[in-house]
């Protein structure tokens, strides 16, 4: 099986803020994610990235979930967070 | 003031979009490692420890992408990128070999609000680098000096040799600064008469190095994933927090993205 995470060592969240600034407005690496697999709250920018030539795959740094699956295609940019429960930006970044 | 004054002074944040950079200078640092510095039309300034993506396009179309840390200071007018060629990588060999002043690629930026450094978030500030991972953190050391801050500062920093070393005089100077400590580890040759250590980064020369756990120093670790990891679990087991450990991993080749 092939899950984007047999490609390579993860990098950290950080490295793919500017993938996640071609959806979002805010700068994302700060904001707070919350896993849906264990409850970990975290940093984007402090979590496992996976990127592959079509876009990136978050995971918990605890639990391995997948949190946030970027993917993008010919006919557009899917993101997929069936494993966050809850993304949070500060005000101070919005 | 009116509501309409408050939005002007504080724009909502915008889509990052595709710049054009015009190559103004090129620095040779090591051997194997270059500064540039560019010339962002419309560039809004950065914070210490963000970084640029860089996009090249080939004649037949085909675009590679990379992530470069930024290493000027804010203060400064001036946008450095450092780059070590990679040999097999796709980006650096052209950006650190190739490109000539007045050359011109795509960037976007600045990225990251999380390993970030600013004068005013004040504290103890401990700086590990490998290789080229000393970018961002020179950086913050660049800022914190151009600011006048009195945080105390100490950078651990591996490199190959003493030739592999990356602004070698910049961070002698550094070191004469009140408050900032620079020390190096040289991992595969040491000149004669050395001082510094010899060996990769351990939880040994992490405990001899850093400050003590009851400061609560603010760490930043960058540089090739295994070096990240070792350091970032020694420091942990050492009794720093996690919420005060900040990693960038270069990836598992020890070049930044290639």
């Amino acid at each position: 099986m092939d899950d984007g995470k047999n490609r390579a060592m993860p990098l950290d969240g950080n490295a793919e803020g500017g993938l996640l600034r071609e959806l979002f407005a805010p700068e994302m690496t700060a904001a707070e994610i919350t896993c849906d697999g264990c409850g970990a709250v975290a940093a984007v920018g402090a979590i496992n990235v996976y990127g592959t030539a079509m876009g990136a795959v978050f995971r918990c740094a605890l639990c391995d979930t997948v949190v946030l699956r970027l993917t993008h295609t010919p006919a557009g940019l899917f993101l997929d967070m069936r494993g966050a429960r809850r993304l949070f930006v500060a005000s101070s970044e919005l | 003031m009116t509501a309409i004054e408050l939005a002007v002074a504080a724009p909502a944040p915008k889509r990052l979009q595709w710049m054009t950079a015009t190559v103004r200078e090129v620095i040779e640092e090591t051997s194997r490692v270059r500064s540039l510095v560019i010339d962002v039309p419309g560039w809004s300034g950065h914070r210490a420890g963000q970084h640029v993506d860089v996009r090249l396009t080939g004649e037949d179309g085909y675009q590679a992408q990379r992530s470069y840390s930024i290493a000027s200071a804010p203060e400064t007018p001036d946008l450095v990128i450092t780059v070590e060629r990679i040999i097999e990588g796709e980006v650096s060999p052209y950006l650190a070999g190739e490109v000539r002043p007045g050359d011109r690629f795509e960037l976007r930026g600045p990225i990251g609000g999380y390993f970030v450094w600013t004068v005013p978030l004040d504290g103890h500030l401990f700086l590990v680098a490998g290789g080229s991972g000393i970018a961002p953190l020179m950086a913050m050391l660049r800022h914190r000096a151009a600011a006048n801050s009195d945080t105390p500062a100490t950078l651990l920093y591996s490199s190959r040799t003493a030739e592999d070393i990356i602004y070698r005089a910049e961070l002698e100077r550094l070191d004469w600064q009140v408050g900032t400590k620079v020390v190096h580890t040289l991992t595969r040759m040491q000149p004669a008469g050395w001082s510094g250590f010899s060996r990769r980064i351990d939880r040994a020369m992490l405990e001899a190095t850093c400050f003590p756990v009851v400061v609560r120093p603010r760490i930043f670790v960058c540089g090739p994933t295994p070096l990240v990891e070792v350091a970032a679990r020694a420091l942990r087991d050492i009794g720093h927090s996690q919420n005060l450990i900040k990693t960038e991993r270069f990836g598992p080749t020890g070049g930044s993205y290639g």
